[in-house]
């Protein structure tokens, strides 16, 4: 696409004509042609690397769960029998109690991260001076970053011990330490993504609020909050994908007995989840096997849940975007 | 009315007398024109003095339009523009004088949907032609932006960016090149001793100057300035007029200005344009001394805009 | 009064939300706390001669003369000890005793018939003599056998009184008197009744005394290398002391009531006996037996590990995590620029680039444990067995997996980046003649290099712990040093999760435990804090830095 003429004197030069011709050759015309849209192909094939993926996580995650979902009976056992023994001769199973362990940990881990997180997504965007923001968002970012097998680890030598030594728990492997280490692994992307939707309301807004004699409460909970609530709606959404998505720090903390706990708000019961499910009986499993299959249809479930909640969250953020206009 | 400007004197004193009552802010305008301030240093040469160019178009434009999807951006712009002189193009905000300038180098073409119509010739050819050149109009049409844009590179790097694309490797020709641009946008003393600096650490005027230094390298015919003084404090912006003065005789120059005086100054010819549309074009000296129409009256005298 | 409740509550929310803040570092501090605290104790520690011992002959480091020297003041050090043992042994351990007296009157024997064949003795005199050894090697025998003290005691006299022993003095039966003498002495002091529990709680010592100080001279040679050695930091060394000094028992308190242990100082048991100073001569001496001294074992992060992680280092894993992240990044980012790029570039907001912002999403959300699964799926059960290039687990195909878990997160923050370059340069480039594409490279990208590098850095950060994406693909718990793509390989983060929860001999090294998640967790951390700076360096240059 370069001329390929010489340069002229170095000395100041006269404009004397047009020297290099303002019109494509045919040749030139052709081959810049074919270079913009052979290159936007590349480009594109790249590109579709993303899309490709996706359907093909789909697909192989769909073909090797659909042995096990077209057996008959499988597929209503696995929603409404408790009864999960992969491993007998006649194997049973029911994931009942699994989907609740997930469902259970999830919502234990959202009602310590939710209020924690949007007080904390409050301070950073209307109580904090720049300067200070700058060292506690760094906290924040470390949180995320500490991989799932530390919180795990942490969960299992340090947390549950505590937990059986000091507080007399028959075992420090519960839903109650799965919860409690979800919850501060959910927070930073609650706090993050809530702060984005806070600061994105704009000054107006508030001054509005301030204006009229509001505390920097009552602006916060009554104007600010219900005007971001899209996007925090959003926020929690992320944070409950994140948690009912986690796996290591469940199979090692959640201590895995397949139960549904009785009565329901006794936390300190082990609990069994999807991600442990997959995490811990796959490395057993023959390849082919009905268990096998069964271990897929829980991955299954498990993309399917998360790919919906993924939709609604991204439409949330969508609609407060319009919404800023 | 042959009027001979120097930057000294002031325009002609058969301007069309101010009714008392409309002296207000109009009236600061005019004496500004009048009583024209010093501040410029060297003495260029005065600009053209001839009555009328010799030399044929370099720019024509023939019923040239311009729209951003259903807005328009220019209606029915015939002009021409002549070799080896200043041209301005003067109006108010939003009257189509950028999107005339840059449709001459095909930058609209970076704005989604535009569409042209009617003809834009430069040096004969119709830019708007499916076929065009896009590399070598380019680089012999020339831009200087509002805003200096000098890439995060060194001083060097930005010079020598436009010779590097033309092929030109040789650090002995590049060496070459970058000295004389810089010696021709009168930057070179300043910057002489330490070509590597980031650009990006120069003042806002010297970032200008380097923006015209490395338009300058390709060996452009023709350079379009868009309000190139705009972001600069008058210091700065009294050096750029020096610069043109300077190069006015090698160059064709563009030069969109929202500041009146500023294209008294250093313009040949004069195009005013208004909403889109372009209401008047002539002799620089023309145009402010007797503007054939009255809505470029208006705009001279400062009734609006 | 309206107004002030007004203000107390909004003070009371100012405060709360300040106090979710001070949780959330709290919760950091209490995370990270004993991860680095302990974990440095994997590398910063009081080691014994025994670890410098295992270092010469486990990694051939440091000076064997040294190392022997060192070895033999311990040792030196350790005999009174053993020698305390042994002679309780000998004397508690009756079948040795009965087999010594056994043996001495048979080169007994043989040194008579010898005398009388040399003509020193004459052969009746030499069957007297053999007669009086039988005798008194039956007594002792029998004496050795009876559980009864005083008729222990009564034959042990009935030997040592002998009328032979004038007779005998001079050969070799005169070791009998001296075993004799010696058994008398314990016979004193122990009850016989107690002579099985005795062995017993003899072998429990001796054990723990050889988890202490490593096997003596004569067994050396054992399989596993854990064996092979005695306590190599002072903090083990601490715990086994313990175990020596005290013994546990559950006993019942109040009826009804749940067990309670109860600890009682070992020496008692033996109380009385030879042994019984044993315990606090190691008690007191255990500093001169086992020589701790601050070690720096920086070698922790590059040395492979005995069997179960008992001795050694990470090296291996650390290997195996970078093999990994660098294979996904190698895929990842050039497949993610490019997206990001086309993104920016070439967007017409189609219908297209919908779907391709779905799909990054999408991808964003997807569970790490369903990219394992479909790793399985895909990659190790299909795409590479299909190519014949790796059937099982692989490096390749945990790689694969990884990059397709980052790529989300690449191309997000590279179109943040490219989006961030101001306009103005891609027109200044443009209407100096540049091309699309020329502009990009030469302009755009490189403004944009140090937002693309910080989310290349975060993602390398992900990618390296991640572990639930790399179970069924790459990791392995045992194996050699990671080399060829197209095997698995051990990882930090898998290694971490077994010796936190499945490996038994790692539970009694805990250091080590925690040594694998402080390399895992300062890898981590090394990579997000030069991301924080490079992102802060940047930000400081846009504002005029």
């Amino acid at each position: 696409m370069n001329s390929n003429q010489t340069p002229q004197a170095t000395s100041s030069t006269a404009a004397d004509g047009f020297d290099r011709p303002l019109l494509l050759t045919p040749g030139q015309d052709l081959s810049g042609w074919a270079f913009r849209n052979v290159g936007r192909a590349l480009l594109f094939l790249v590109a579709s690397t993303c899309i490709l993926s996706v359907l093909f996580i789909f697909l192989f995650i769909l073909r090797e769960a659909i042995p096990f979902l077209t057996k008959s009976g499988y597929l209503a056992e696995l929603f409404t029998s408790r009864e999960w023994y992969p491993a007998r001769t006649k194997p049973l199973f029911g994931g009942w109690a699994i989907l609740v362990g997930s469902v259970y940990v999830t919502l234990g881990a959202l009602v310590v991260a939710v209020p924690i997180g949007l007080l904390a997504a409050v301070f950073l965007s209307d109580i904090v001076p720049f300067r200070l923001r700058q060292v506690i968002k760094p906290i924040i970012e470390l949180l995320a970053a500490i991989p799932s097998v530390a919180y795990g680890f942490f969960a299992v030598l340090v947390f549950a011990p505590w937990m059986q030594n000091t507080l007399g728990m028959d075992t420090g492997t519960n839903a109650l330490n799965a919860s409690v280490i979800l919850a501060v692994m959910a927070i930073p992307t609650i706090v993050s993504i809530s702060e984005d939707a806070l600061t994105a309301i704009g000054r107006e807004i508030r001054e509005g609020a301030y204006a009229l004699g509001s505390t920097r409460a009552e602006t916060t909970l009554k104007v600010i909050l219900p005007a971001a609530r899209s996007g925090i709606l959003a926020a929690i959404i992320l944070g409950m994908m994140r948690a009912i998505g986690e796996t290591m720090v469940v199979w090692m903390a959640s201590g895995n007995a397949v139960q549904v706990p009785t009565p329901w708000w006794d936390i300190t019961t082990s609990v069994r989840t999807m991600t442990a499910t997959i995490a811990g009986e796959m490395g057993e499993t023959v390849h082919g096997s009905d268990h096998y299959h069964a271990l897929f249809a829980i991955g299954l479930a498990l993309l399917s849940i998360t790919f919906v909640l993924n939709i609604i969250s991204e439409s949330l953020l969508a609609r407060a975007k319009r919404k800023r206009g | 009315m042959n009027a001979t400007l120097t930057e000294n004197e002031t325009v002609t004193e058969e301007t069309t007398p101010i009714p008392a009552e409309e002296t207000s802010s109009v009236g600061q305008v005019i004496p500004a024109v009048q009583a024209r301030a010093v501040h410029v240093s060297a003495a260029p040469r005065a600009a053209s003095t001839a009555d009328e160019p010799t030399a044929p178009p370099v720019i024509r434009s023939h019923e040239f339009s311009l729209l951003y999807g259903s807005k328009v951006g220019v209606r029915g712009i015939t002009m021409d523009i002549y070799p080896q002189s200043v041209t301005a193009i003067i109006g108010p905000s939003g009257c189509g004088k950028s999107t005339f300038l840059r449709s001459i180098n095909r930058m609209n073409d970076l704005v989604p949907n535009t569409r042209a119509e009617g003809r834009l010739e430069v040096n004969g050819q119709n830019v708007y032609d499916r076929r065009t050149h896009l590399v070598n109009l380019r680089q012999q049409v020339g831009m200087v932006f509002q805003r200096p844009n000098p890439f995060p590179k060194s001083i060097y790097d930005n010079i020598a960016y436009g010779p590097r694309l033309q092929g030109i490797r040789g650090r002995g020709a590049l060496d070459g090149i970058v000295e004389r641009c810089l010696r021709d946008a009168a930057l070179w003393d300043e910057v002489k001793d330490d070509l590597k600096k980031s650009a990006l650490a120069l003042s806002g005027g010297q970032q200008q100057r380097l923006c015209i230094a490395r338009a300058l390298a390709t060996e452009p015919k023709v350079l379009l300035m868009d309000e190139p003084c705009s972001a600069l404090d008058p210091v700065a912006t009294a050096r750029i007029e020096e610069l043109i003065a300077k190069l006015r005789d090698t160059y064709t120059i563009v030069i969109v200005t929202h500041n009146m005086q500023q294209a008294a100054r250093v313009s040949s010819r004069t195009a005013f344009f208004c909403l889109g549309i372009l209401i008047e074009c002539g002799l620089t000296r023309d145009i402010f001394t007797n503007p054939r129409e009255k809505q470029t009256e208006d705009y001279i005298t400062g009734r609006f805009g | 009064m309206r107004t002030l409740i007004r203000r107390i509550l909004d003070r009371l929310f100012t405060s709360v939300a300040g106090l979710s803040v001070l949780l959330m570092s709290a919760a950091l501090v209490l995370v990270l706390g004993p991860i680095l605290w302990r974990g440095a104790t994997a590398v910063v520690f009081q080691g014994t001669v025994e670890f410098r011992r295992m270092q010469l002959y486990e990694f051939g480091r440091g000076d064997a003369e040294a190392v022997k020297a060192e070895v033999a003041q311990a040792t030196q050090a350790r005999a009174p000890v053993y020698q305390m043992l042994d002679e309780f042994s000998e004397g508690i351990l009756v079948e040795k005793l009965s087999d010594r007296a056994k043996d001495i009157n048979r080169s007994f024997d043989d040194q008579v018939a010898h005398r009388v064949d040399a003509g020193t003795i004459s052969s009746e005199e030499g069957r007297r003599l053999g007669r009086a050894a039988r005798k008194l090697r039956r007594t002792l025998l029998d004496a050795y056998d009876t559980d009864d003290k005083d008729e222990a005691l009564e034959l042990l006299d009935e030997v040592l009184s002998s009328p032979a022993r004038k007779d005998l003095k001079n050969t070799v039966a005169e070791s009998l008197f001296k075993q004799a003498g010696k058994y008398k002495r314990i016979v004193e002091s122990v009850d016989l009744t107690q002579r099985d529990t005795y062995a017993e709680s003899l072998r429990e010592v001796s054990d723990i005394l050889r988890e202490l100080f490593g096997p003596r001279r004569e067994d050396r040679a054992a399989d596993l290398a854990e064996v092979r050695y005695g306590v190599t930091r002072a903090d083990q060394a601490a715990r086994v002391l313990d175990r020596l000094l005290w013994t546990e028992k559950w006993v019942p308190v109040e009826p009804g009531k749940p067990l309670v242990k109860k600890r009682t100082p070992r020496a008692e048991r033996f109380q009385g006996t030879p042994i019984a100073g044993l315990f606090s001569t190691v008690e007191r001496d255990l500093d001169k037996m086992l020589r701790p001294e601050t070690t720096v074992y920086w070698r922790f992060f590059t040395d492979n590990s005995t069997t179960g992680h008992f001795f050694g280092g990470v090296g291996p894993e650390v290997v195996g995590t970078l093999m990994l992240t660098a294979l996904a990044m190698a895929i990842a980012v050039p497949i993610g620029v490019v997206t990001a790029a086309y993104l920016v570039e070439c967007t017409k907001d189609t219908l297209v680039v919908r779907i391709l912002r779905t799909c990054i999403n999408t991808l964003a959300g997807v569970p790490s444990i369903v990219f394992g699964l479909f790793g399985l799926a895909f990659f190790v059960l299909w795409a590479l067995p299909g190519l014949d290039l790796a059937h099982g687990s692989s490096v390749l195909a945990g790689g694969l997996t990884l990059a397709l878990l980052v790529l989300p997160i690449i191309i997000r923050s590279s179109e943040e980046a490219i989006r961030a370059v101001p306009q103005s340069y891609k027109e200044a480039s443009l209407a100096l003649g540049a091309g699309g594409l020329r502009t990009f490279l030469t302009v755009t990208l490189p403004a944009a290099l140090p937002g693309v590098l910080t989310g290349v850095i975060l993602s390398m950060s992900r990618a390296a712990g991640e572990t639930a994406p790399i179970l069924f693909t790459a990791a392995v718990a045992v194996g050699p040093w990671p080399g060829s793509l197209l095997k698995p390989c051990r990882t930090l983060s898998y290694a971490s999760y077994d010796m936190a929860v499945g490996d038994r001999v790692a539970q009694r090294v805990p250091h080590n435990q925690f040594g694998m998640i402080l390399a895992l967790v300062l890898l981590v951390l090394i990579l997000n804090v030069a991301a924080i700076l490079i992102r802060s360096r940047i930000s400081r240059k846009l504002r005029g830095g």
